[in-house]
This record gives structure tokens, C-alpha cells and sequence, in this order.
């Protein structure tokens, strides 16, 4: 039976709209030891206002150098079912589809070695499995693994490619990138489980410059569909949209950033070399305007949170490519960039931190990238700049 | 090189450095191939070997690095 | 125990057996979408055929039983598919119109919060707090909960001028996109870490716990075979606590939340941005952060009323000067506002012209 903790603060937070967290804590300590003292131990942060948690160590399933988070109560004696609480972390499907039964699956392995406490998903993507001791990572894994499923990345390596919902619910996407995330992943197996790079990495895939898995700000290679086309205008549609109440001159043309369309109260017009592909109009028409022509992708590297230059958002390293299986170019381009990292990156050191330090140059000659305005906002503002002698023969 | 002369070669590596220098994958990778002449492969296929024999384990410290198992 | 036999270097599930039999048949094919309610859309198939998903949100944080009943919920209704999204909703995925009704009534029955599609509040993306982290400098769950409580409307029903996406890290080393929302809350630490020199020399590696420094002020201490802290130097970001953990950050009385606010990933009309530091510190005041909602709420309110419609916070800021921000939301304006991190000119006003 489970140790009952009196939890005045939490219990607060049972109260109102938002579906909370607590309640589903003490559902999982309904059954699970564990997930009790997880409770008590929380209940005592919000009463000291500190977490009581340690991280790191050896913790892991045999061959693997990822997957599981050594996790470790930093009172021990006062909450011991979870003096040792690691998390598992499984590597999700694609744009986080599910079935019914494969749920059911899930939650009877992790009922039976774990918590009962999960997040769907962590910020990675992973499904995460909260809290189990180290005598239960080989039995959880080889429950999983027999059943389809595979340990997601930690530590220093690849981490779990993460996309949007892209082709298989939105009419906006450029890219398969359901189908990219599975066969990349699918391919870096070995990159995965064995850490054996400086630090993290991560690969984020959107459909389109609307972006809603934030590749552009939490990728270190963030994938970004696009086309070189024009924008389809369906005239009939945007009559439909003004007739329903849109007013197309200050939502749509005063809002494009580039200035390239023009709407006389009956034809919207777009100057198609000026536009960007911003997405606003598209977004906000959906049904009146429609990419064609060549689909693919821009590829951005180098985003990450503040640790340790500050934060960065990824920028343009490739313009255009197209994104098709076996995605061979890409795949190619990829090893390459990892090269240079393993050839001059330090310890924790991400790989837009080493092009920063290394050079643009420096980089994109190693991947075999030329030089195009598109890599920059602007070109350089200072008179300081590299020659090489190759410079002087051209 | 016989894969079982790299593996000898990468647990001395690692036992050498204990107490001085966690050691990365590709710290071990970099130096024993240019050490032994042989591929990065080679060493990177031998590593796992160790590994998947528990001789050698990964361990993280803000970091994940290749390390001798504890004594229990 | 019986153990299956275990596999390596198998990946995840191919997404295709997950995928509905509609979702698998329009595949890439998809013709318009839209959005019925704060909670439902639809989705339209150049052949025709309809998908329509009710979002509801969800803590993240979830129990094995809540999960279950979700999956009860899809089999009812939605042949046994769901989703998750990136800011951890659920979307029941309807193929058949005469379900939509019934699954609604079902999930309002049973406390569900039906909405976060459209220009309104979606879920908050947040990290893993006081629940599970070593770095936690406030609790991230609780702080959401006590948020979303209060803006349950703008989930539900409510519109604003645009989407508006909020986050909470639990400390600076901001664990999913906070650096790029429309209004966010990232915990941080004001003092110098204690160092017990001791453990320091058993557990860490000097070189890495100064290279994880980014103001450099960690140097070694050969003396104590350890490392020492320049205290005009250090900035708090706990980055060496990763590290070295004997470099002990945590202190009650004096960690708090930040809030920042202006951030955007997506390029629509503009460029991707960072958000920007509005209120340097708020003291942690668990179980529900009253202070922090006051002041988000202010922000919130301030978009409300004055952005143009399709503006997101960053861009209604920007149009209206971060001057006139300050003197709009009442928010007081500090040394913390004035950059002196390691990039710092690069936020400082080049112009005469600006408004008072």
C-alpha cells in the first residue's frame, strides 16, 4: 500500500478548469509507491520552494549509451521509492500518432515496472517514461523492444527527430515530413543509442515556414519545407473570403512583408518574384491561394536555449534542396556536417557554437556549400575579413 | 589488426586515463585508429563489442562518455 | 521472470499503422482546412473526404489511467486514432460527422477542456520542474496549471488578435522553445554557487566545469585541486551546476521567475524572434504564483486591446515601440532591461527617434 502524504499545497492545484497534473499524480499513487512518494517529495518543494532532485550517472539498458536519465532523490531516507526514479525515454512515432491499443500497450508494460507517470510527449518529442529503478531498465526494455518499440536518444547524440503533423493532415506541406523523421531515424540507429558525438543533436522537421514544431529555434539542423514556384490564386475563393468578412487590403496585401500583392476589390494579384513565402496569406486563405511548382526544403542550422553564448535561432546553410526517399543528398550533406563537428568540436560543445567559432567559411567549404546572399540578413558591417591564398588566384 | 588486439587497446586506453580524463567515443575512436593505423570503423565496431560485453560502459556527466564499470 | 527476447536498433513504429484509414487515403492530398470552434476543425481531401479533430488539453504530465481513458474515448469514437501535438493537446481524430457530437458531450462530461486551435491560447509548452529535474528553480507544472486556470476562456472560446504561445522553463537552460514565445516564464537563480571544494574534487572535471562558463568566470583553484568563482563575473545561469553539481546553485529565498515576452518561430510577415526580458524576477510563491499571473495578465491585456487583428505580440511590440510597451503594460523598466550579457550592444537604441 502506498505511503498517504498530506499535500495542502498541491491539493490548490486540483481546483479549476485546467485538467491538473496533481489529480493525475495521485491517480498513479493510487496504485504505485513510487508515484506516492514522488507526491510527498513534491508536496515538500512546494512547501521549500526548491527541487530535491540529482541527475547523471551510469544508469542505461546493456549496449546503449542513451535512452534512460539517471534520476536520483536528494532525500533519500524521507522519500525512499524514489531514491533511485529514472526516466526511460521511447522514441515516438511520427507527428505522434497513435492507436488506441498501442496505448493500452504501453501502459501495461510501464504499470508494471514503473510509476505509472508519463509525459506525452518531453520537449524532444520522446514519450517519456517518469521514474523506475535501475533493476527494471532491462525487463521495460526488452518488453518494449519485442513489441516494435526502441529506446529515444539523450546524452551526447542524436536526439529524437521531432516533425509536424505535415502531409498526413495539412494541406500546407512541402516536405513527407513524417516520412523524413521515420527514414532518418531509421538511419541513424547507431548515431542514436551510441553517443559518440561532442554534444546533442537534433534534427526538427516542418512542412512549412509556419513551423509549429519550432525547428527554427530548437534544432541544431532544422528542416523547413518550401517551393520554387508561384502562389496559385483561386479569384472565386477570394471573393468568398471578402464576401465572409475578410478585408483583404489590411489583412492581406498591408500585411506581406515584401509589398508583392495588390487586391483591387475584385482580383488579388501577386508579383511572385518579390514574394518570400512567408505563409501569412496562404495561412489566412487557405482555400483561395495554393503553392506549385518544385517542393523541397531550406535547411537552418545551429538554434539552441541560452547554454552557453546565448540563445540562437538556426540560419539558412542550404537555400533549396529537394527532399525525396532515400533523401541520399541530404543523408550525405548530414555526415559531412558531423565530420566537422567530430573533427573540431568540444565537449558540450553544439555544433552552431563550433561554426560560430570556426567560421561560416570554414564550414560550408568542409560540407562543399558555396556562398549565396540567402545564408545572410545582411552582408558583414566590418572591414575585417579572411584571405586566403586560393582568393588571390581567382 | 585482429579485432581482439583493438579491443585490448581501447580498454587500456580507458583504463589509463582513469581518475585523469573522462574520455569520449570519439576521443577513443580518434586516438587508437591513429595510433593502431586502422579505421575509426574498425575501432568504433570493436568499442561495441566491449560495450555490449559490459567490459566498458557509457556514463554521463553533462556529457556521455566511455568508462570501466564500477566494482560493486 | 520471463522476459521476451529483446531488440537493438529497431527505431519507432512505422507512423503508418498509427495513421486513421481517412488520414492513410488523403494522405498528402489534402485540399483546405477549417477551424469550426476553439476545440474542432475540419479538414477537407481534394477526393472529398473529411477528417475533423477535437483538441483538448492536457497537463502533459499523465497518468497511465488518463491515458487509457483517452484511448477508451478514440475507440469510441474515433475507430481507436488520436494524436498528440507539439504543445501536448490531444486530438481525437473524427471520421465519421455523427461521432462529433457525441465525443464532445463525452469529453465536456467527463472535465475535458475542449479548444487551443485558432487565434487563442493553445496548451503551454513547460519543462519538467520541481516534478523531476535537477535544476528546477521553480516548478513548471504548477505554474501552468495556475495560468491556464486562468485563462481557461481564451482556450475555450475566447479570441485575440493572433495565437499567443506561452511556455515556462524551470531554469535557464530552457529545455523546449521559450526563447521564442509570445510571452514566457524562465526561472532563474540570483546567486553565486557554494562550492564544496571537496566533492568538486572527487565528481568534477575542471576543464569542462570553466569551459561551461559562458562570462568566464570560473578559474581553477590548484591549491584545493578545485575551482573558483569570480563573483562580479557570474551571471547565476547554473550552467556549472549541470557540470560539477558540488557547484550548488539552489536557493529558496532567493530564486524566482522571469518573465519574457515577443518571441515567434514562425516567419509568417516577419522574421523569427527571441523574446524579450520584461519583468526581470518574481519570487516563487507556490501553489500558485499569483504575482506572475497579475503580471501576465497585464501583457495579455495590453495585446488584447491595442494589436491590429493577425498581430502577434512580438510585432504588435515592435509597431508600437518598447517604450510605449512599458508605458502601456505599466510594467517598470530596470537595469535587468539593459543588456550587459556577452552580445549586449546589439539591443542598444542607434536613434534620436522614439517615443515617450
Amino acid at each position: 500500500m502506498p505511503k498517504k502524504y498530506e499535500t495542502p499545497l498541491l491539493d490548490e492545484l486540483e481546483k479549476g478548469p485546467f485538467p491538473s497534473f496533481v489529480t493525475e499524480i495521485k491517480k498513479a499513487a493510487a496504485k504505485s509507491s513510487m508515484a506516492g512518494d514522488e507526491l510527498g517529495q513534491l508536496e515538500k518543494s512546494y512547501r521549500d520552494r526548491r527541487g530535491y532532485w540529482k541527475h547523471g550517472g551510469i544508469v542505461g539498458v546493456r549496449g546503449y549509451g542513451s535512452g534512460v536519465i539517471g534520476r536520483y532523490s536528494s532525500l533519500p531516507e524521507e522519500f525512499p521509492e524514489v531514491a533511485n526514479f529514472h526516466t526511460v525515454r521511447i522514441n515516438s512515432p511520427s507527428a505522434f500518432f497513435y492507436t488506441s491499443d498501442s496505448l493500452r500497450q504501453m501502459c501495461d508494460i510501464w504499470d508494471k515496472y514503473g510509476s505509472g507517470l508519463t509525459n506525452m510527449h518531453g520537449s524532444t518529442g520522446d514519450i517519456i517514461l517518469l521514474g523506475t529503478t535501475t533493476d527494471k531498465l532491462e525487463p521495460i526494455f526488452a518488453e518494449f523492444s519485442s513489441r516494435g518499440w526502441d529506446l529515444g536518444g539523450s546524452g551526447s547524440a542524436l536526439r529524437t527527430p521531432s516533425c509536424c503533423v505535415g502531409p498526413a493532415r495539412c494541406e500546407w506541406a512541402n516536405i513527407d515530413t513524417l516520412d523524413l523523421t521515420y527514414n532518418l531515424t531509421q538511419e541513424f540507429q547507431d548515431e542514436m543509442h551510441r553517443p559518440a558525438f561532442p554534444y546533442k543533436f537534433k534534427f526538427k522537421v516542418a512542412g512549412c515556414a509556419v513551423d509549429c514544431i519550432a525547428s527554427i529555434a530548437r534544432a541544431d539542423c532544422s528542416i523547413i519545407g518550401t517551393w520554387r514556384g508561384k502562389i496559385a490564386v483561386n479569384q472565386a475563393e477570394v471573393a468568398n473570403y471578402a464576401k465572409s468578412g475578410m478585408n483583404i487590403q489590411s489583412e492581406i496585401v498591408d500585411m506581406c512583408p515584401t509589398k508583392c500583392m495588390s487586391y483591387d476589390g475584385k482580383e488579388l494579384k501577386i508579383k511572385d518574384e518579390d514574394c518570400s513565402r512567408c505563409m501569412h496569406c496562404i495561412a489566412k486563405m487557405t482555400k483561395a491561394l495554393k503553392p506549385t511548382g518544385e517542393k523541397g526544403a531550406t535547411i537552418l542550422m545551429g538554434s539552441k536555449a541560452p547554454f552557453v553564448i546565448g540563445a540562437t535561432l538556426s540560419w539558412v546553410i542550404v537555400p533549396f534542396i529537394k527532399l525525396e526517399p532515400p533523401y541520399d543528398e541530404f543523408k550525405d550533406l548530414v555526415r559531412k556536417m558531423w565530420e566537422f563537428w567530430d573533427e573540431h568540436g568540444k565537449n558540450r560543445e553544439r555544433i552552431g557554437e563550433l561554426i560560430i567559432r570556426r567560421g561560416m567559411r570554414e564550414f560550408l567549404e568542409f560540407i562543399g556549400v558555396d556562398p549565396v546572399p540567402q545564408q545572410v540578413k545582411e552582408p558583414r558591417r566590418d572591414p575585417f575579413f579572411f584571405w586566403k591564398e586560393e582568393d588571390f588566384q581567382k | 589488426m585482429e579485432k581482439e588486439e583493438v579491443k585490448q587497446k581501447i580498454y587500456e586506453l580507458v583504463e589509463k586515463s582513469v581518475g585523469k580524463k573522462k574520455l569520449k567515443s570519439s576521443d577513443i575512436q580518434k586516438t587508437v585508429s591513429a595510433d593502431a593505423g586502422i579505421t575509426r570503423d574498425e575501432v568504433k565496431d570493436a568499442l561495441r563489442d566491449l560495450i555490449d560485453e559490459g567490459k566498458l560502459i557509457y556514463t554521463y556527466f553533462g556529457g556521455s562518455f566511455v568508462e570501466i564499470p564500477p566494482k560493486e | 521472470m520471463d522476459l521476451p527476447q529483446r531488440r537493438t536498433d529497431i527505431g519507432p513504429p512505422h507512423y503508418k499503422d498509427f495513421l486513421p484509414p481517412v488520414i492513410q487515403k488523403n494522405y498528402g492530398d489534402w485540399k483546405h482546412h477549417e477551424v469550426l470552434s476553439g476545440g474542432v476543425m475540419v479538414h477537407v481531401g481534394n477526393s472529398g473526404d473529411k477528417v475533423w479533430s477535437v483538441r483538448v488539453a492536457s497537463p502533459r504530465l499523465l497518468s497511465t489511467d488518463t491515458i487509457r481513458e483517452m484511448a477508451d474515448i478514440a475507440q469510441k469514437y474515433c475507430g481507436g486514432y488520436l494524436r498528440f501535438t507539439t504543445r501536448n493537446n490531444v486530438e481525437f481524430l473524427v471520421s465519421d460527422e455523427k461521432n462529433l457530437g457525441p465525443l464532445q458531450d463525452e469529453l465536456k462530461a467527463k472535465k475535458y477542456m475542449i479548444g487551443g486551435i485558432g487565434p487563442r491560447i493553445s496548451n503551454i509548452v513547460h519543462t519538467q520542474g520541481w516534478i523531476h529535474c535537477h535544476s528546477a528553480a521553480t516548478d513548471a507544472s504548477g505554474l501552468v496549471k495556475a495560468l491556464m486556470d486562468d485563462f481557461a476562456d481564451y482556450f475555450t472560446t475566447k479570441t485575440l488578435p493572433n495565437k499567443v504561445r506561452l511556455a515556462v522553463a524551470c531554469c535557464t537552460n530552457m529545455c523546449g522553445a521559450v526563447h521564442c514565445s509570445d510571452i514566457a516564464i524562465v526561472a532563474i537563480h540570483r546567486k553565486v554557487p557554494k562550492i564544496d571544494h571537496d566533492k568538486v574534487k572527487n565528481m568534477c572535471e575542471v576543464p569542462s566545469t570553466i569551459a561551461a562558463c559562458p562570462t568566464g568566470a570560473i578559474s581553477p583553484d590548484p591549491g584545493k585541486k578545485s575551482v573558483k568563482i569570480n563573483d562580479d563575473k557570474c551571471m547565476y545561469c547554473g550552467n556549472c551546476f549541470t557540470v560539477c553539481p558540488p557547484l550548488e546553485i539552489h536557493d529558496p529565498e532567493f530564486d524566482g521567475v522571469a518573465i519574457v515576452a515577443g518571441g515567434k518561430v514562425g516567419s509568417l510577415r516577419s522574421d523569427p524572434k527571441f523574446s524579450k526580458l520584461v519583468v526581470p524576477f518574481i519570487k516563487n510563491n507556490p501553489p500558485r504564483w499569483p504575482e506572475v499571473i497579475e503580471a501576465v495578465d497585464k501583457i495579455l491585456n495590453a495585446y488584447a486591446k491595442d494589436a491590429i487583428k493577425h498581430e502577434r505580440v512580438g510585432e504588435w511590440i515592435e509597431r508600437i515601440g518598447w517604450e510605449k510597451f512599458f508605458k502601456v503594460t505599466g510594467l517598470p523598466f530596470t537595469f535587468q532591461h539593459i543588456d550587459d550579457f556577452v552580445i549586449a550592444r546589439e539591443t542598444f537604441r542607434t536613434s534620436p527617434a522614439f517615443k515617450w
